[in-house]
């Protein structure tokens, strides 16, 4: 159905408690008589585990019980654990393969004692030769880090793959690839690496499991996909389905850490074997090094034009670091959807795209904000400007040559009607071009100055994505106390803003006041099947199915509670594009790099929530800036060594470059609302963006991230950089200023 | 110990470890609007008010706040209205996991931080992972002004 | 049955200083200040004191005046307090900017003077501006009152000269007219952070000839030094020490002594100090224009 008023653009629903700390996360949920979980981790990367002393622990004074893999086996058998691929026991059974992996767990009255005794427990390995590296893990003569890792459920690999191949993804053909860039005018073949990251959310995760009167048992946490999770943990501990049941709290942060099964699960089978409510909430530090961190990745990259810049073929072969279990990812392919649509933006005549994830002996790698697609983007589009420059063509013609546009038939064979490339490109070399307004950031006109004396570049990239049409999900609206509608929802809300999209949809639909509908999220006991937050498909979903519920609704009278089910949309999906300039300042003599700022256009349809919309774009870009200069879980020798918020540091407000965003409006959309995914978006683009941009201001080439002032003055200075040399090619980014203009606002003096 | 304090205008007393922090005991009172984050006083979500400072209640003791007057989230809307409206209005938030910590930073400010690279600066502790800071920075900057009586530029 | 290893503390507050050298006398006693540096390893489980001996609620440590040609800045003065006090922005810049440069607006807040230096972490701000200001720390203690300059205070990677019944209860800065100073941190990544390297330097100039120059580098070493050679650019004429400066950036690059982690290669951070060393110095001297 259509709108019956306009749509109202209030508070957000959940903007009040937010803001008098009244919202109840799931670590502010009180349990009667809980026991506290700790659980004692690996501390190192391999090692068959020999024995496992707990009686220190188990004299402390509060100490319930220390449970081990054994203990948890007797109970509930060995079934293995998983989103999609189920090779991760929820406690290391004879072996470790991970420093932070979970050995056993000290349950105990308070979550000191508890956290007290498992620093006493003792634990004796036998250690194995790690294996550190994704790309030597793929070697024949490697260290199995699983023996038979095509034997586990769920599994994509099979015995003829390389020893520990986690996942494998194969598009194209690779003879025409090869062909077609063997005539190219131009051809550039280039490696390049970014670190493992972490999620950098603010809410450590938490569990709460409690055994339930008739049996089964309740889970209540922080559960991005609390159906999935259900489903998982029902199939590990052998219960039905509906004994498990899954609550969601407002979620502290997300961007795809959150969907874990292992250890909520791990949460359930404590609470049921003690028969008591358990309560397994993780430290910080815990959860940067223990639970599903950001791929690494090396990504080669061979691309090629014609005499004029028009791209011909494009060739991806990336190589992931996986960690110790692929247990973490969701996808059926247990790859990167990111690296699936890698070669979407430009027309090519052929292109091969290969991504394989290895097995290693570090913390598990699952899902950061648009999987695979910043690593992908980072060596794609820095590969472009690379190529523009042995082309002798300016980065912008390069792209402009070549991104999709309406009619255009993509590098995997579809057709879009609608293809904004060039008009998001225009869009943002035009705001690049503009002097800065007022309302760029805050009311104050706050810019980033430039110091005087430092090297200025400007860089661009860009990032195509498509939204698909709507997913299953699920809603119930029923009649409230006086007079007020009480819709409930299958899903938390991240912040993103869902629920008030609901609330305020839900009224147009009804032609009702937003301020009577009440948004609930409800327990998987209370709906039907929905897959969860993620994939920017929130918005696109939840619209479709309002509108539906809504009629559904108005048919039946409005008096009884409806309950909708959506299947999925078969419409075709939409295009959107993100296109990013980046304005750097290089202190030649240090190689610090300022990103003074950061323009944004995004390829839009439908606004529902603007300021909420403007938060998802800003909000990416920051975390695309701090991938591209800051980030860095620091692995090495199988540790993570960035183990807190000290060390592994998030941008802060005054670190954040100048940001602007220019909606290119009018698009075609997906849904009866007609929108296009946001969350997404603008994370991707930026790293090349800026990588770019310190391409032409220093005239080298930077093919590793993050973008520190040491690898720059390396780069600059020679000599002493054993790093120098391989990562600051040879190729400069001299012409690169001709079209993307060499003035980046004005100059401003000494910081 | 015995903990003797006032926490948002009212008396609070608690028997505490002398080594807990003041957010395990705000937390352990029922007090769960102050977040527990880094742990280590980087992140700010923790933030509350010890007589008039903002302090990271993860790093405090508890024995510190003897006699103090302790202002956490919970009491936002009472101390400092004009900040909690602003966060409001602005949508200064996305998953509101920060949020109380933002909240009380604001109401830590001076009369001095006035425009929007004090207020970056000021508020360089205190982490958001979901917004860019844009609107965090605009409702600090608008609770400011309504400090100040000025009327709220748009 | 045992308890566990962070069980209770006793929290003990005393009203002198005497009071609270006689608390610091018992086994496993800490002192406690602002309580963010104690407060951190307790919470992290590094500590586990039996007695807490605060020392927030001792007038004397408080104090902060100005006299006998020094500013006496009393132990428990908060990094907030001194980076926002009048006569500490325009007599001793330096200090002002290290002070308003730790940590952040929370650790400001409550961090004391005292209680960063007894800290001694080579990664912090006040200690090469203090050695640069030549200032002199006051320390009370079982045995009476002495008084360290910082490099005899601060003796080692987190390692001081006091001993377990002893504190910190001043930090005196002369004040000289006509001296200059400056701080300058260097943080490529997040401001927030600490600095990859730091340098503080101080010069008297008259008629554009400086004299009694003082350098001293922070971040580079087990702690913040000082650099002798600073004393060559003494004397040379207005606008004619760009060589000597040069040397002495070198100098200070040759002294440092700095470990590879995060925040760069040690030698990333000889390059940086000689660097930031010359930009310091210049600042001070006025070099750039900038007249500190």
């Amino acid at each position: 159905m259509t709108l019956a008023w306009p749509r109202v653009v209030g508070p957000r629903v959940d903007a009040r408690d937010k803001a008098t700390g009244a919202t109840r996360y799931s670590a502010d949920v009180e349990s009667e008589g809980a026991l506290h979980a700790a659980v004692v981790r690996s501390t190192v990367p391999h090692a068959e585990v020999l024995a496992v002393d707990a009686s220190a622990a188990l004299a402390i004074r509060g100490v319930t019980a220390v449970v081990t893999a054994r203990d948890l086996e007797r109970r509930f058998g060995d079934e293995l654990c998983g989103r999609r691929v189920r090779d991760m026991p929820l406690l290391a059974r004879d072996k470790v393969r991970f420093p932070g992996e979970g050995i056993a767990v000290v349950l105990a009255t308070t979550r000191r004692v508890a956290e007290d005794a498992a620093a006493l427990v003792v634990v004796e390995y036998r250690e194995l030769p790690p294996v550190l590296d994704a790309l030597g893990a793929l070697e024949p003569d490697a260290p199995r880090v699983h023996e038979s890792p095509w034997r586990y459920d769920g599994a994509v690999v099979d015995p003829s793959d390389p020893p520990n191949l986690q996942s494998g993804l194969v598009e194209g053909d690779l003879v025409a690839v090869d062909e077609v860039l063997g005539r190219a005018a131009h051809v550039v073949t280039r490696t390049y690496r970014t670190p493992s990251g972490y999620q950098g959310y603010l809410e450590p995760q938490c569990w709460t499991a409690s055994p339930r009167p008739g049996g089964g048992v309740a889970l209540l946490g922080t559960a991005k996909a609390p159906y999935r999770l259900r489903e998982q943990t029902a199939k590990t501990l052998g219960l039905a389905l509906d004994a498990v049941e899954v609550e969601p709290a407002p979620l502290g942060g997300d961007f795809g850490g959150k969907g874990g099964v292992v250890d909520p699960t791990l949460c359930a089978a404590l609470a049921l074997w003690a028969n008591r409510p358990v309560r397994l909430a993780l430290r910080a530090g815990e959860d940067m090094t223990a639970t599903d961190a950001r791929h690494p990745s090396v990504v080669e990259v061979r691309v090629g034009c014609d005499a004029d810049g028009t791209l011909l073929a494009l060739r991806v072969d990336a190589v992931f670091d996986g960690g110790a279990y692929a247990a973490v990812k969701p996808i059926p392919s247990a790859n990167l959807h990111g690296m699936a649509e890698c070669a979407l933006g430009y027309r090519l005549e052929a292109f091969f795209v290969r991504s394989r994830i290895a097995y290693t002996t570090t913390v598990p790698k699952g899902h950061m904000r648009a999987p695979g697609a910043p690593q992908a983007v980072f060596a794609i589009e820095s590969a472009l400007d690379e190529l523009a420059s042995a082309a002798g063509v300016s980065p912008v013609v390069l792209r402009r040559r070549s991104v999709l546009a309406g009619g255009d038939r993509d590098a995997y064979g579809h057709v879009w009607d609608e293809a904004r490339g060039t008009e998001t490109l225009d869009a943002a070399l035009a705001a690049g071009d503009a002097a800065p307004r007022p309302k760029d950031r805050g009311r104050s006109g706050w810019r980033r100055p430039a110091p005087s004396g430092w090297r200025r570049g400007r860089g661009v990239a860009l990032y195509a994505r498509p939204t698909a049409p709507p997913a299953t999900t699920s809603l119930r609206l029923a009649p409230g106390d006086d007079g007020r509608l009480v819709v409930e929802l299958p899903f938390p809300e991240t912040g993103t803003g869902s629920h008030s999209v609901v609330r305020e949809e839900l009224a147009a639909s009804l032609g009702v006041d937003p301020e009577r509908v009440e948004v609930r999220q409800v327990s998987t006991a209370s709906l039907p099947y929905d897959p969860g937050v993620g994939a920017s498909r929130v918005t696109v979903g939840l619209t479709a199915a309002v509108r539906q519920l809504a009629g559904r609704w108005s048919e039946s009278g409005g008096t009884e509670a409806v309950t909708i089910e959506t299947g999925s949309g078969t419409e075709p999906p939409a295009l959107s594009f993100c296109a990013q300039v980046a304005d750097v300042a290089v202190d030649p003599e240090t190689g610090q790099v300022l990103v003074l700022g950061v323009v944004t256009a995004a390829d839009v349809a439908s606004v529902l929530r603007p300021r909420s919309h403007r938060m998802q774009i800003d909000g990416g870009a920051v975390m695309g800036y701090g991938f591209a200069c800051l980030e860095d879980l620091l692995e090495g020798d199988g540790q993570v060594w960035a183990t807190n918020l000290a060390e592994f540091r998030l941008p802060t407000a005054q670190d954040v470059p100048s940001l602007r965003t220019v909606l290119v409006e009018g698009g075609r959309g997906v849904g009866p609302a007609n929108v296009k995914a946001v969350g997404e978006l603008s994370n991707v683009p930026t790293a090349a963006a800026i990588a770019n941009a310190v391409a032409e201001a220093t005239g080298r080439r930077f093919r590793q991230l993050p973008l520190t002032a040491e690898r720059v003055f390396w780069a600059l200075h020679g000599e002493a950089g054993e790093e120098a040399g391989e990562e600051a090619g040879e190729e400069a980014g001299e012409e690169a200023g001709e079209e993307a203009g060499e003035e980046a606002g004005e100059e401003e003096g000494p910081a | 110990m015995k903990l003797h304090a006032r926490v948002n205008g009212s008396p609070f007393v608690a028997e505490v470890p002398a080594t807990s922090s003041l957010l395990e005991v705000l937390r352990g009172a029922g007090l769960t609007g102050t977040k527990e984050g880094c742990r280590i006083g980087v992140c700010g979500v923790c933030t509350v008010l010890v007589d008039d400072r903002p302090v990271s209640s993860c790093l405090y003791l508890a024995g510190c706040a003897s006699e103090a007057d302790i202002w956490t989230v919970e009491g936002m809307a009472e101390r400092a209205p004009s900040v909690v409206d602003a966060f409001v209005e602005c949508e200064g938030m996305q998953c509101g996991i920060c949020t109380p910590g933002q909240i009380v930073a604001v109401a830590s400010m001076g009369p001095d931080v006035r425009d929007e690279n004090g207020v970056r600066r000021y508020l360089s502790g205190n982490l958001c992972r979901c917004t860019g800071y844009g609107t965090i920075v605009d409702a600090a900057l608008d609770a400011q002004a309504r400090r100040r009586g000025e009327v709220a530029p748009t | 049955m045992t308890d566990p290893p962070s069980g209770e503390a006793a929290f003990l507050v005393p009203g002198t200083v005497e009071a609270a050298v006689e608390a610091l006398g018992a086994a496993g006693a800490v002192a406690v200040a602002g309580g963010t540096s104690i407060g951190l390893l307790v919470g992290q489980g590094l500590l586990a004191p039996s007695v807490l001996v605060w020392l927030g609620r001792i007038p004397e440590l408080s104090v902060l005046e100005e006299g006998d040609g020094q500013m006496s800045i009393g132990a428990t003065t908060t990094l907030a307090t001194l980076a926002a006090h009048p006569r500490v922005r325009t007599a001793v810049p330096a200090l002002a900017d290290a002070a308003a440069s730790v940590g952040n607006t929370r650790v400001r807040a409550v961090a004391t003077i005292g209680g960063a230096l007894g800290h001694a972490d080579p990664r912090q701000d006040l200690p090469p501006a203090l050695l640069a200001l030549d200032a002199r720390v006051e320390v009370a203690g079982g045995r009476g009152r002495r008084h360290l300059a910082i490099d005899e205070l601060i003796d080692g990677f987190m390692s001081t000269d006091l001993g377990p019944d002893e504190v910190i209860t001043a930090v005196r800065v002369p004040l000289v007219d006509g001296r200059r100073s400056c701080y300058l941190r260097f943080t490529p990544g997040s401001a927030d952070d600490y600095p990859t390297v730091a340098v503080a330097a101080t010069a008297e100039v008259a008629d554009g000839v400086p004299t009694a120059v003082r350098l001293a580098i922070g971040g580079a070493g087990p702690a913040a030094y000082l650099v002798p050679e600073a004393e060559q650019v003494e004397g040379a004429p207005e606008g004619r020490w760009a060589a000597e400066v040069a040397e002495v950036a070198e100098a200070a690059a040759r002294r440092a002594d700095p470990v590879d982690d995060r925040l760069g290669s040690a030698a990333y951070k000889r390059r940086m100090v000689a660097v930031w060393a010359r930009r310091a110095l210049e600042r001070c001297l006025g070099a750039d224009g900038v007249q500190p």
